[in-house]
């Protein structure tokens, strides 16, 4: 893995960019949204996920079946440490202990075995694989980090984990392909909704977490819309921001993101998306992936795997600010505060 | 702005896929012969897919772009269209057997004879390039019909045949 030389800006967050089509990791410094470091050498990156001092940066790839612990100064491997199979999605735990993994495929054949595995951040060693029937996408925490939830396209459910047993706690069937999905706390930081995309739903599902029900399934509206579907699903990439403020969900029918205030939901407006130009024809929708935020809840970051680019939002004002070029078909993002 | 045909298409395609998680488009219908019914039918030939077609799929061919197989390999493609053999453990290519299903299943996503098509040589060509890349999970593997590998693709579908191959 090589690190690509770096002037050090005084930021104090930093946006990590996995382009899954290539073999980099782009790191954007926020206060200049320009590319300030490129980490190379990683086949089909899935997803960065950060210890919480910033020391670490946790990476799983689409091509081994690994969790590269990488110190992130240096860029130095820390381990290699064996999943259970082809990793998707992680998430860490806010006091930093626990590492998780959706494993997507933890077998050789087509239709996919999924599992949770949990990593022990000290001792860098799995300490439990939780199967489920089928491969797991994306995974969100409680505020207290007491839950996490995750999402499987191919077996249509949510699985909520219970992180202190290390157990299943409870699932909730749909009848469609879960794909990102992101939980809104309450104040004490215990779970109140999940928001999750589903693959043939313009729109979202809304979980309530005490009721372990889908409650509402919230459609986008429907202008602008004509720019089909992307791949994968029809609608990718949710966020909340840090301030628990606006909830921001992507549709690619409609090549927007569209942005909800919270907790009532009101649509509040979009924001259109970067398109593909194709010669000779009318452009396409560039295919939003997943968002971001800084952590002062300003900017938003929506990758659109088409456009090879990032696009950086201002949250009040919902104009795109500017768009980045980043790497070969950029998908999972995520922000490191810096200490 | 907006292309109200191809749009249209991908998403009627899209429903079909979804439960797949990939993406197909339905103007790249597949099959398996082309052009009137008097025209003489396209062969694709299985030593050329073999020798010059299959490596492709397990070659490193940039820097910058992951190879075919990490994501086309059966297990990491959930099922989708062009889903290649696991290759055994310690291999570096594929067995007889593996490469004839290989053929198969490849073939499947091709116009014999008809490049423009053919889902395997767009989907991987850059939009820039008339292709559909921009909607490939493993982006523009291609910049450019010039590319060599391409080339190669294109002269399998066009029905080019290897060297060592019995006439037919």
């Amino acid at each position: 893995m090589l690190f690509a030389a770096v002037p050090l800006a005084a930021a104090t967050a930093r946006i990590y960019v996995t382009n899954r089509g290539g073999t980099t990791i782009d790191v954007i410094d926020p206060a200049t949204n320009k590319v300030v470091e490129v980490i190379k050498g990683i086949e089909s990156p899935e997803v960065v996920r950060f210890s919480p001092d910033a020391s670490r940066l946790y990476i799983a790839s689409r091509s081994v079946d690994v969790l590269d612990v990488v110190d992130r100064k240096s860029g130095k491997h820390i381990k290699k440490v064996p999943l259970s199979g082809w990793a998707n999605d992680a998430a860490v735990t806010g006091d930093g202990k626990l590492i998780l993994i959706c494993i997507r495929n933890t077998g050789t054949e087509a239709t996919d075995a999924g599992a949770l595995d949990i990593i022990d951040a000290k001792s860098l060693e799995k300490v439990k694989s939780i199967p489920v029937k089928r491969g797991l996408h994306d995974v969100a925490l409680t505020g207290d980090g007491k839950y996490a939830a995750a999402g499987s396209p191919g077996g249509q459910f949510i699985t909520v984990f219970d992180l202190q047993s290390m157990e299943i706690a409870w699932e909730v069937q749909y009848d469609q392909g879960v794909l990102p999905l992101i939980i809104e706390s309450n104040p004490d930081g215990s779970g109140h909704r999940i928001f999750a995309e589903l693959n043939r739903t313009n729109g979202f599902s809304v979980v309530d977490f005490a009721t372990h029900k889908e409650v509402d399934r919230i459609k986008f509206p429907d202008e602008p819309k004509g720019f089909g579907p992307g791949c994968e699903g029809i609608s990718h990439g949710i966020g909340i921001a840090p301030d628990n403020k606006t909830l921001w969900a992507n549709s690619r029918p409609a090549n927007s993101v569209f942005v909800y205030s919270l907790p009532d939901l009101k649509l509040l407006g979009h924001v259109s998306l970067p398109e593909t130009p194709v010669p000779g024809k009318a452009p396409r929708g560039g295919g939003p992936a997943w968002i971001t935020f800084t952590p002062d809840s300003k900017t938003v970051y929506v990758s659109t795997c088409g456009t090879k680019s990032v696009s950086a939002i201002d949250v009040n004002t919902m104009k795109e600010l500017t768009r980045i070029p980043v790497g070969e078909m950029p998908d999972r993002i995520s922000t490191l505060v810096l200490p | 702005m907006i292309s109200k045909v191809l749009p249209a298409i991908i998403f009627a395609a899209f429903v079909v896929a979804a439960a797949v998680v990939l993406c197909v488009y339905a103007p790249f219908a597949t099959a398996q012969t082309s052009g009137s019914p008097d025209a003489p039918k396209t062969q694709l030939d299985y030593e050329f897919f073999k020798t010059r077609v299959e490596p492709i799929f397990l070659k490193k061919r940039s820097e910058d772009h992951a190879r075919c197989y990490v994501c086309h390999q059966v297990s990491r493609h959930g099922g989708g269209p062009l889903s290649l053999e696991l290759l055994s453990p310690g291999a570096s290519f594929w067995t007889e057997e593996q490469s004839r299903h290989n053929f198969e299943v490849v073939s499947k996503l091709v116009v014999p004879g008809d490049p423009s098509l053919s889902l395997f040589l767009r989907m991987p060509l850059a939009p820039e390039a008339g292709g559909l890349a921009d909607t490939h999970q493993g982006g523009r593997q291609f910049a450019s019909e010039d590319d060599p590998d391409w080339k190669n693709m294109k002269a399998w579908v066009l029905g080019q045949k290897a060297e060592s191959s019995s006439p037919q």
